[in-house]
């Protein structure tokens, strides 16, 4: 053991040493400064010599002047590695040490005894040097002095052991008091101590930088690392290195208040919702497009600007988008309108949207009326209102009555189905078209829109020569049943009305005094688009029928040409065409004919003045798939049938009705069976090649006034005499009609038309009113439609004479 | 102009109409059947439910619009027809 390890490098340390033999720290504060690191670090490395045999490395001890040891580390390779010091003590600071001073009148042997006993049991790897020196100090316990001078060097190791050491005075402070005076002998005892190394502890590793010797740099490097060696050499006693510990003043810190106004927040919040990003985004292409859809919208209405732009009445959607390019006119429009106070409560009852919206909403509110009726009309299921039911249990008393009434429905179904052959078939009246305007006019003639199942037209006149009286031509929406869409009045009775197939928004007029007029229904001016009144071949007698017709010009291979037949009472079926105005053409003029050739022998009647050599026509009917073939009903009650190709003859004369023959039809689903009704109150069937009717009708005595195949069965038609309407089925019974329908008094039934798609008939009186009649319990028809059933009809009855 | 005054009077004479009223923008009504505070209020409601009713289909597709908006109640049904200058309203009681 070393133990005169504890003595310094330098002489003078040990002459120090050995004069002082009491426990002084301020006079060895000067100069056991730098001895006590000297020494530390002696101590430090003899505790390391004795208990560690590192391998490789070779520690030898240096010895010192006197008898103390240095230490050298060697490596293997005999370089000398020796660690030096960080810290050098300086001999010439004052340093004041405030422990050592408090710690003056506090040691004594016993003491440091406990002191050292006190480290013996310490942490030793928390203490690491601390530990080593002040455990090797304390082995030198034989002396009281090198102890001292130790802990004198433990003590004045660099500051940052100075605060643990304060922690380990005041311990020690605490120790010390119950311990007992340590005599001498028990200084001198040898105490066996243990040492260990402990982990060896990095405190600061700077990594080596290797520099090629070639290198640019090499020069620099050298010439630096030199430099550092000379200075390292030089610092010992360097007056330019002094270390000194200074004292920062702080600021002192000093509260200022500031008042200002108070700031008066407020929140706001905007919902960024997807439409407004997009408008705001589309802003200007909105303005931009606004004026081209306004040119368009303008071209295609036909109309002046501030009037109504009506598309037919028909699909949501269409009424949708022109809703938009109206909202977008309608906005040009108001941009341009000067806008006060009193001004703007006026352009709003002005604007085409508000007459838009006051249109939906009176069609909304007709549905709401109509509703079960329009739904009947349209085969949907027809919605039961519920009761308005007492405040109190309002909604169980609602339920169970919902409830009741759905289970009361379906008792009805049911109960319908059984007796669904016992209730016989009927009419049940849905609504009527009719308004102040339609009030004591006769109806017509009823013509469906070919496109728009939805629009019809009725023509209002009368027939009599004597009643005729101003005349009106209205266009009825099934979503409006209480006023009509659109009105043509005219001074004289409207006796035909027919929608084109091709355009379908033409509605042609036919007129008591023989003009036809073409309206556009999509315009809402009142004026006709074409008129025949000028026309110098215009009729001169009532326009008794009207129909488009559309033809294959199959020869020259031009698409199907629609034109407008007309007949009237001057015995003149004309086709009248559009070509930059009405252009008529005539198909057929119709003679008068003579008796039958039956009797040959007989002279004709010569010499009889007749008013007119042309047989006024009242009807005409094309033949649904040979366009080139029509009947034409005449008032002396023959039936011709007759061709387009040639102008002068009949190619057949069907003779049985005695008095004027109001109307033709063909069957629609059996190609050679026609139906006719006369004023002789009769209704025949026909069929194209037999000249004599196999079926007729006598079935009162009034005048049968309109007859019409039902587009559902070959075997169901409808006729209107003046009193009832009937709707017959030949399936069931060619002696009765089926359903008979009973005028009121007063009222004469003048017009029918089936529905196409729904089961209902319109039926037109004298009182201009149009009623929509539902045929309800028809009894289900086992082949409707097919033509050869007919004609397996008509052969079981085409023995009977007719 | 004639139109709008008949087609308003014929809406209005209908049957189950209870009133009619057209409102401005700002609630101010230029015509109607009702009494002012009986309008004003059903102004000023509507107008928020309309608001409400086109942000959402607004909402789930910019390019959509409301043209029309239908409320049926136990008592009756309220039809609004929207505009940005104004409001028409319809109440009809539909119960024949």
């Amino acid at each position: 053991m070393s133990g005169s390890s504890s003595s310094g490098r330098k002489s003078p340390m040990h002459s120090v040493f050995q004069s002082k033999k009491s426990i002084s720290f301020t006079e060895k504060a000067k100069d056991s400064l730098k001895k006590g690191h000297a020494g530390a670090n002696q101590s430090r490395m003899g505790v390391s010599r004795n208990l560690i045999i590192v391998p490789e490395m070779k520690m030898t001890e240096k010895v010192n002047v006197a008898s103390t040891k240095i230490i050298q580390v060697l490596d293997k390779n005999g370089v000398d590695v020796t660690p030096r010091p960080l810290y050098c003590a300086d001999l010439h600071a004052a340093k004041p040490n405030k422990l050592l001073s408090s710690q003056e009148g506090l040691l004594s042997s016993d003491i440091l005894a406990s002191y050292s006993m006190y480290q013996n049991t310490m942490n030793r790897s928390t203490m690491g040097q601390f530990t080593r020196s002040a455990l090797g100090s304390s082995t030198v316990s034989k002396s009281s002095m090198s102890t001292t001078v130790s802990m004198a060097e433990d003590l004045e190791e660099p500051s940052y052991k100075h605060e643990k050491l304060a922690s380990f005075t005041d311990m020690r402070v605490m120790r010390a008091a119950p311990e007992t005076a340590i005599t001498k002998e028990d200084l001198e005892k040898n105490i066996e101590i243990l040492l260990t190394e402990t982990d060896t502890l990095r405190f600061f590793d700077l990594p080596t930088v290797m520099i090629s010797v070639e290198s640019e740099e090499a020069e620099k490097v050298i010439h630096r690392n030199n430099k550092y060696e000379t200075l390292c050499r030089n610092r010992a006693g360097n007056d330019l290195y002094v270390e000194r510990m200074m004292q920062t003043f702080n600021g002192a810190p000093k509260n200022k208040d500031v008042q200002c106004d108070k700031i008066i927040l407020e929140d706001q919040g905007v919902m960024a919702t997807a439409w407004d990003l997009y408008d705001s985004y589309n802003a200007l292409e909105l303005a931009l497009a606004a004026k081209p859809s306004a040119v368009d919208s303008s071209s295609k209405a036909n109309a002046l600007s501030k009037d109504r732009d009506h598309t037919l009445p028909g699909s949501a959607t269409d009424k949708t988008s022109e809703t938009s390019s109206l909202m977008d006119l309608e906005s040009v429009i108001l941009t341009k309108v000067h806008e006060d106070e009193e001004d703007h409560a006026d352009t709003i009852m002005k604007s085409d949207k508000f007459l838009q919206d006051l249109f939906f909403m009176e069609r909304v509110l007709m549905e709401n009326i109509f509703q079960p009726k329009l739904a009947a009309y349209r085969q949907l299921p027809v919605l039961k209102e519920p009761e308005p039911g007492e405040p109190e249990d309002v909604l169980e008393g609602e339920k169970v009555e919902e409830v009741e009434e759905v289970k009361k429905e379906e008792e009805e179904e049911i109960e319908i189905s059984t007796e669904q052959s016992t209730i016989p078939a009927n009419l049940e009246r849905l609504w009527s078209f009719s308004c102040d305007l339609t009030k004591g006019l006769n109806v017509s003639s009823l013509a469906w829109n070919k496109t728009n199942p939805d629009l019809l037209a009725v023509g209002y006149g009368h027939f009599g020569f004597k009643e005729q009286r101003r005349g009106l031509a209205c266009c009825w929406s099934i979503k409006n049943p209480m006023w009509p869409e659109r009105v043509y009045p005219s001074p004289y009775g409207v006796t035909a009305v027919d929608f084109s197939i091709g355009t379908p928004n033409l509605l042609a007029v036919g007129y008591y005094n023989g003009t036809i007029a073409i309206y556009n229904v999509q315009s809402s001016s009142n004026v006709p688009v074409l008129d025949s009144s000028e026309s110098p071949q215009k009729h001169v007698g009532p326009v008794w029928q009207l129909q488009w017709i559309e033809q294959d010009r199959g020869s020259t291979g031009d698409d199907k040409r629609e034109f407008l037949v007309s007949i009237s009472a001057d015995g003149r079926i004309s086709k009248w065409v559009i070509r930059k105005g009405l252009d008529s053409h005539d198909l057929m003029r119709l003679k008068r004919t003579t008796i039958s050739s039956n009797k040959k022998g007989d002279k004709e009647k010569k010499g009889e003045a007749l008013i007119s050599r042309q047989a006024p026509g009242m009807c005409f009917a094309f033949h649904p798939k040979d366009t080139n073939i029509y009947l034409v009903g005449t008032e002396e009650g023959h039936i011709h049938k007759c061709s387009c190709s040639y102008n002068e003859q009949y190619l057949e004369t069907y003779r049985r009705h005695k008095g004027p023959v109001y109307k033709v039809t063909w069957n629609p689903f059996c190609p050679d069976t026609f139906l006719s009704c006369s004023a002789d109150w009769g209704i025949m069937v026909w069929q194209q090649e037999h000249l004599q009717p196999f079926l007729s009708f006598y079935p009162t005595t009034h005048v049968v006034y309109d007859v019409a195949w039902s587009p559902k069965s070959s075997y169901i038609f409808a006729a209107a005499n003046e009193s009832r309407v009937e709707i017959w089925d030949l399936q069931m019974s060619t002696l009765d009609p089926l359903i008979v329908n009973i005028a009121n008094p007063g009222i004469k039934f003048t017009t029918v038309l089936f529905a196409k798609h729904t089961d209902c008939l319109l039926v037109g009186d004298s009182d201009g009113q149009v009623a929509v009649y539902e045929l309800r319990n028809m009894p289900s028809a086992s082949d409707s439609g097919r033509g050869d059933t007919i004609n397996a009809l008509l052969g079981c009855k085409s023995n009977q004479p007719g | 102009m004639t139109e709008v005054e008949e087609t308003l009077k014929r809406i209005q004479s209908h049957k189950g109409v209870i009133g009619t009223m057209v409102v401005n923008a700002e609630g101010i009504p230029i015509r109607t059947t009702l009494d002012n505070s009986t309008t004003v209020q059903y102004a000023g409601l509507l107008h928020q439910l309309t608001m409400k009713a086109r942000s959402t289909i607004r909402d789930i597709d910019p390019q959509n619009d409301l043209t029309f908006l239908r409320i049926r109640s136990k008592k009756h049904e309220i039809m609004v027809a929207p505009d940005k200058e104004y409001l028409l309203i319809v109440i009809q009681n539909p119960c024949e």
